[in-house]
């Protein structure tokens, strides 16, 4: 395995101003890929002689209610495997994925809580922690990784992690089994009882990202708007904290996450200098939310893809769908639900159903990760092979809400150092063991534990 | 029969009393009701020996309840949420279960006061108002306030990311959480508002704005987008009133070409025919825009984009992108002596003109960020903040080529971004320094109101009686006139549409196809069945039906069974009743025997609680004990898959009912499915859409059954005069918990028992009319008052509320339409 670094900031910074002064866009590039390269309109990548100092981008892709087992888990193991029929679509992307079986929620089971296993799954998935039941007062699960990561090397890029989701439209009245729907809707979390707020909307991560308006007008719309909303800061951090000192304990937890946020904002603010003009996408701005979910999905996934490429973020989560989502999927000739079709009690037109569904989501992760192999980074390996993507559930067999064994895939090349290309079967380590050893290999140092983590996971 | 059974009942519960007086006989009597203090070895562990030990006790648990098995006496008085439930099944007659032997009404009004006393310790004198979480505004408060305050509209349910609910609601303070995105949001929603909504100087030059609908195509077509393979043009007409200097501006942008295009279409801009641009567009061009000064004559003015496909030329396959006009403005004229007084300058700017000397203009731009912040807090605001905001926009008009209109636009931009606007911040009432549960003071009892009637921040009127400390006094009547504003529109939206999840129904997955099964339609006409307009009328229906009942103020049991509902030519259509003309609603008499009538038969409730391709007997009934009469079941046991409802078995129809019986046969399932099933059961003559049918599958539909509690009904018809007659204190309760949610903007406990009973009690009285709910609920000690821990350990005693306002006087403030 070969070491990987972060970089120091002071080496990033010195290495990103040569960057910047190349810094070129060529348009009209992408007749044939939709997201062409442009390796010299990069904004402040570092061009490391070493594969091993290239940033390496983390993501997490969630998708609900567990997969069709018979169709998920491969033949074989090791390098000699046969991928199953749901995988099919990444017969080309073999030698960049592992599959990864045995990994286990044991806290996403119901224990004494009783029903819940998909608000429980979601919440679970990378907290490793148990959600505390519960509908309104007193959410509490855990921090999850992403943020732990973000926590460490956030402050590298422009926004220290991005957190996307599909469920654009939220059903009203009350979600899992005494469980609040902030367990359902979210998988983020940057404290324990403090949920990263997903966005939904393509247009709207596009204008985060990359500046809104007409493409020549986005640097200089961007600067008016931090320089008006810095202006503001000193303000609102003051009635921030007068506020607070007029609250009991229970509700300055609230003035306390805003007081958060905005600092988190502040400090954006103040490290947007020092990444110097805003990152060319290379993609059209997209309208609001499509139609069409498969649609949806790929936009999200395209975004995120170009947030990648150009170093926005090196930390981002995706929640395809919140667990239980009962999506009804006449795309693909599926009218009934997806959460309905997965208690299909053995029945063989449910089960293909569900089965076919599981397949649809596939394929457009697996379009994705083409998408990642085609671009290039700054040391001339493709973004896949510097990242580390998973794409899992915390639900196993939706029929029977287990939570072993889940359904997991590692994507990507780990920055060089991740041996794919094979199916591994852990028979019954926690899944918080690959959280664990994922967040250090993404730059997080001084973790011993995390969530219900045993130890590392080797061999990856 | 209806009347007869009501009798009976409503004398059974005053039984209770009754009873319970009659009880006041050898022990203590106790300081709250002079009744005696009950023991539990001698009063309540026999009742429940009798009754309740046989199935819950002695070692049995069954559904996991045992009301014997506590590790120490005082284990027994803290097992508040058990007692809870014992209190709701037992009152609701659920428990002791069917078959059973029952208590007597002497014995039952002993245990729920005995449950009441010393094991909540509920004290009438003294309620406890609970805790409400300090909430922060939902993207729908949020916009209603913005309206009010600022007077332009922000769509911030399309911009802020969705909010948390819990209870089923999104008001519920303990969920609505901040995170940075949202803080990012705040910000830039507050730079949007304030550009739109503050001008920048008292006079400016007339504007006129076309929207894209007011283009229309060579074709005819309303459209301002035009076909890069069929070119062609769009046309917008201004009229010019006056002759004069005019600035036209348009807009236009390349739609459709995320992929490399290699078309290029030539588009010409002419103004009354004549050409004044030119340009190509290719894939990745830059949106075109035109900017021009004209000297204009009164009359029409044409404005036209017309697209000219250009072959590639080299056999290319180029698959030709569109062109859409986004807006066209035309501005003037442009000389000054010509401008009209700005729109909304007097909301922000009581003078014409701001002062030109220094001094003034911090004195002026003291007075309307006084103003302006107090009304955006809706409390007095403390003069180091007003310091504070001055500062802020002294910093902007102090620069050589701002005005103080920019000042001001900063700073108020700094009030929209604080939590001070964003959060709900309530202090107690001075007067009440010694209370363990002091009244919350005026202007919080203002918003409270506003928050629940309105979504909305108080008015004008709400902030002047807060201010002189008489709305306590004024409160009926300002109630009253809340409810008849039309702004209360807002809180039959926004209850109604997540009590009854009544906003679902636009979104909600319907497969018209599976569900409209034999019918062989093309698919045009099937998706007509249950287009967006059929799901906005369902949706307008349920709104209306329950707006008539709170303007009206009629009962709440109408909204369970009444003899009418609200229709326009499509819904009649669609339910099948005798036809309506006109796409308006309106309040529509039902035949005799109708089956509609209340919201349980209304298309919304039907749909949201179905299935995309079928009907969920099981989502119906839930929907019912949860939303309706208030007694959700117990949750269901771990890694039970939910009943198969497809009645289906091995490819052959079989009747739900047979379905049911091999599934109450399992004894974990049939203590809540005896529950859930029978009410679902009486809407099976309804559809996944809501549409009446006599069979499913070719069988006929059964739609008698029996409650948990033995009443019989034969169908819906029927089940709904249960409803409103036997159990109508479950109807009553169900509501009014769901009320207390919305309205407290917290979940509510044993601790709101007693503010519950009393409202329901109030409701029988008053023949369960709304404005008693609403009035009993605003009256109640957890709307009225807070309690002391709510408040920073520091302040024991009183909170000095911050600087009074000034600028109360009518003569120094801007008026706020």
């Amino acid at each position: 395995m070969k070491p990987f670094t972060v970089l120091d900031p002071q080496t990033y910074a010195q290495q990103r101003h040569l960057a910047l002064n190349r810094r070129q866009f060529l348009r009209g590039l992408g007749a044939c890929i939709a997201l062409p390269v442009f390796e010299s309109s990069l904004r402040p990548m570092v061009r490391a002689a070493t594969a091993s100092k290239v940033p390496l981008r983390t993501a997490f892709v969630y998708f609900p209610n567990g997969a069709h087992q018979a169709n998920w888990w491969p033949t074989g193991q090791g390098g000699a495997f046969e991928l199953g029929k749901t995988m099919q679509p990444l017969a080309g992307l073999k030698n960049s994925i592992q599959v990864l079986g045995g990994l286990d929620h044991k806290n996403a089971t119901a224990g004494n809580d009783g029903g819940g296993d998909h608000a429980r799954a979601n919440a679970t998935f990378l907290t490793g922690m148990r959600a505390r039941k519960t509908d309104s007062t007193d959410i509490r699960v855990g921090v999850s990784i992403d943020q732990v990561a973000a926590q460490h090397v956030g402050h590298l890029t422009r926004f220290s992690s991005l957190e996307l989701s599909c469920d654009a439209v939220r059903k009203s009245g009350s979600c899992d089994t005494g469980y609040s729907c902030a367990y359902q809707y979210n998988i983020s979390w940057r404290s324990p009882t403090t949920p990263m707020t997903p966005e939904s909307n393509p247009r709207l991560v596009f204008e985060r990202l990359f500046g809104s308006g007409a493409p020549d007008e986005r640097q200089r719309n961007f600067e008016r708007r931090q320089a008006t909303q810095k202006s503001l800061l000193d303000f609102v951090l003051e009635d921030t904290r007068s506020v607070a000192r007029r609250l009991g304990a229970r509700d300055r937890d609230k003035l306390d996450e805003y007081l958060t946020s905005v600092r988190a904002i502040e400090q954006r603010i103040e490290r947007a200098g020092s990444f110097g003009v805003l990152p060319e996408p290379g993609m059209e701005s997209p309208g609001g939310v499509p139609a069409n979910f498969g649609e949806h999905m790929d936009l999200m996934y395209d975004l995120l893809a170009v947030a990648f490429q150009t170093d926005s973020t090196r930390i981002a989560t995706l929640l395809l769908a919140g667990d239980g989502a009962n999506r009804a999927f006449p795309e693909i000739g599926i009218p009934e639900g997806h959460h309905y079709c997965s208690h299909h009690r053995n029945q063989p037109e449910l089960m293909g159903k569900v089965a076919q569904i599981d397949l649809y989501y596939m394929r457009h992760f697996a379009k994705f990760l083409e998408k990642l192999r085609v671009m290039k980074d700054v040391d001339g390996n493709s973004i896949l092979h510097n990242s580390m993507i998973v794409y899992g559930c915390g639900n196993s067999d939706g029929n029977r809400h287990t939570h072993d064994n889940l359904p997991v895939i590692l994507a990507g090349g780990g920055g060089g150092s991740f041996s794919s290309g094979r199916y591994t079967s852990f028979s019954g380590k926690p899944m918080s063991n690959l959280l664990l050893t994922m967040a250090e290999r993404a730059g997080v140092t001084g973790l011993e534990r995390f969530g219900d983590s045993t130890g590392r996971l080797a061999g990856l | 029969m209806p009347l007869a059974s009501r009798k009976r009942l409503s004398m059974g519960r005053r039984l209770f009393v009754a009873a319970a007086a009659a009880m006041a006989v050898a022990g203590g009597l106790s300081a709250a009701d002079g009744l005696p203090v009950l023991d539990y070895a001698r009063d309540v562990q026999p009742l429940l020996d009798t009754y309740c030990y046989d199935c819950h006790g002695n070692g049995v648990n069954k559904g996991q309840v045992a009301l014997d098995e506590f590790s120490s006496d005082q284990d027994l008085y803290d097992q508040h949420g058990l007692w809870l439930k014992v209190l709701k099944n037992v009152r609701a007659g659920l428990m002791p279960a069917e078959g059973e032997p029952k208590p007597t009404a002497t014995e039952l009004a002993t245990l729920e006061r005995w449950i009441k006393t010393q094991v909540f310790k509920s004290d009438p004198a003294q309620p406890d108002p609970g805790h409400v979480t300090v909430r922060r505004l939902n993207r729908v408060e949020y916009r209603e306030t913005i309206r009010e305050l600022m007077g332009v509209d922000y769509d911030s349910e399309a911009e802020f990311p969705a909010d948390d609910t819990g209870h089923g609601f999104d008001n519920l303070g303990e969920v609505l959480s901040s995170s940075p995105l949202l803080f990012e949001k705040y910000l830039q929603a507050a730079a949007t508002v304030v550009d739109k909504a503050v001008p920048r100087q008292p006079r400016v030059p007339r504007q006129m704005t076309t929207s894209p609908r007011d283009f229309t195509r060579s074709d005819g077509a309303r459209n301002a987008l035009v076909k890069g393979q069929a070119g062609g043009a769009t046309t917008t007409v201004f009229t010019v009133k006056e002759a004069g200097e005019y600035r036209l501006e348009m807009e236009a942008g390349v739609a459709r070409s995320f992929d490399f295009d290699p078309a290029s279409s030539l588009a010409t801009i002419r103004i009354n025919g004549e050409e004044v641009m030119q340009q190509e567009v290719l894939w990745g061009s830059k949106s075109l825009r035109l900017d021009r000064t004209l000297d204009l004559p009164a009359g029409r003015l044409e404005l036209t984009l017309a697209l000219e496909p250009q072959t590639g030329g080299d056999g290319v396959d180029a698959t030709f992108f569109d062109v859409r006009v986004s807006s066209a403005r035309l501005t003037g004229p442009l000389a000054p002596d010509k401008w009209v007084p700005a729109d909304n300058y007097q909301r922000f700017f009581p003078r014409s003109q701001p002062p030109t000397d220094a001094a003034g203009r911090d004195a002026y731009a003291r007075t309307i960020l006084r103003t302006f912040a107090t009304r955006a807090y809706r409390r007095p605001v403390a003069e180091a903040t007003i310091d504070r905001l001055v500062t802020l926009a002294r910093s902007v008009y102090s620069q050589p080529d701002q005005r103080l209109e920019d000042g001001f636009a900063r700073a108020a931009m700094a009030v929209l971004a604080s939590p001070s606007f964003i959060f709900r911040l309530e202090e107690p009432l001075a007067a009440d320094h010694a209370e363990p549960f002091p009244r919350i003071d005026e202007f919080a009892l203002a918003s409270r109101l506003s928050y629940l009637l309105w979504s909305s921040m108080p008015d004008r009127e709400l902030l002047e009686l807060a201010e002189k400390g008489v709305l306590r006094q004024h409160l009926p009547a300002q109630v009253d006139r809340m409810i008849a504003s039309p702004k209360s529109k807002a809180f039959v939206r926004n209850f109604v549409g997540q009590w009854l999840q009544a906003r679902d129904i636009e979104t909600v997955s319907i497969n018209t196809r599976v569900i409209l099964g034999g019918q062989r339609l093309p698919f045009d006409e099937l998706r007509k069945v249950f287009d967006g307009s059929v799901r906005r009328a369902l949706r307008s229906e349920t709104e209306a039906y329950f707006d008539h009942v709170l303007r009206e103020d009629r009962s709440l049991l109408e909204l369970i069974d009444s003899n009418y509902t609200f229709l326009n030519a499509k819904l009649a259509a669609y339910y099948g009743l005798p036809p309506v003309e006109g796409d308006e609603l309106r309040k529509v008499e039902l035949p005799p025997d109708s089956v509609r009538g209340g919201i349980l038969t209304q298309g919304t409730v039907l749909a949201v609680t179905s299935n995309p391709t079928r009907t969920s007997l099981v989502k119906r009934g839930l929907f019912v004990l949860e939303n309706i009469v208030g007694q959700p079941p117990p949750q269901p046991p771990v890694n039970i898959p939910p009943l198969d409802e497809s009645a289906r078995r091995d490819g052959k129809a079989v009747s739900l009912r047979e379905v049911l019986a091999e599934h109450r046969a399992s004894p974990q399932c049939s203590s809540c499915h005896t529950r859930m099933d029978p009410i679902g059961f009486a809407l099976e003559n309804f559809d996944a859409m809501g549409r009446w049918r006599a069979t499913e599958d070719g069988l006929p539909i059964d739609a008698s059954g029996q409650l948990a509690t033995g009443e019989t009904f034969s169908d819906i018809r029927d089940l709904k005069r249960l409803l409103v007659n036997e159990r109508r204190f479950d109807t009553y309760q169900g509501i009014t918990e769901k009320f207390l949610i919305y309205a407290l903007g917290r979940g509510i406990d044993y601790r709101d028992v007693p503010t519950v009973d009393s409202i329901v009690d109030a409701l029988e009285s008053s023949g369960g009319k709304i404005s008693t709910l609403v009035m009993g609920v605003v009256q109640s000690a957890p709307f009225q008052r807070m309690r002391r821990d709510s408040l920073p350990e520091s302040e024991t005693t009183v909170l000095p509320v911050g600087t009074a306002v000034t600028s109360s006087t009518p003569a120094s403030s801007p008026s706020f339409p």
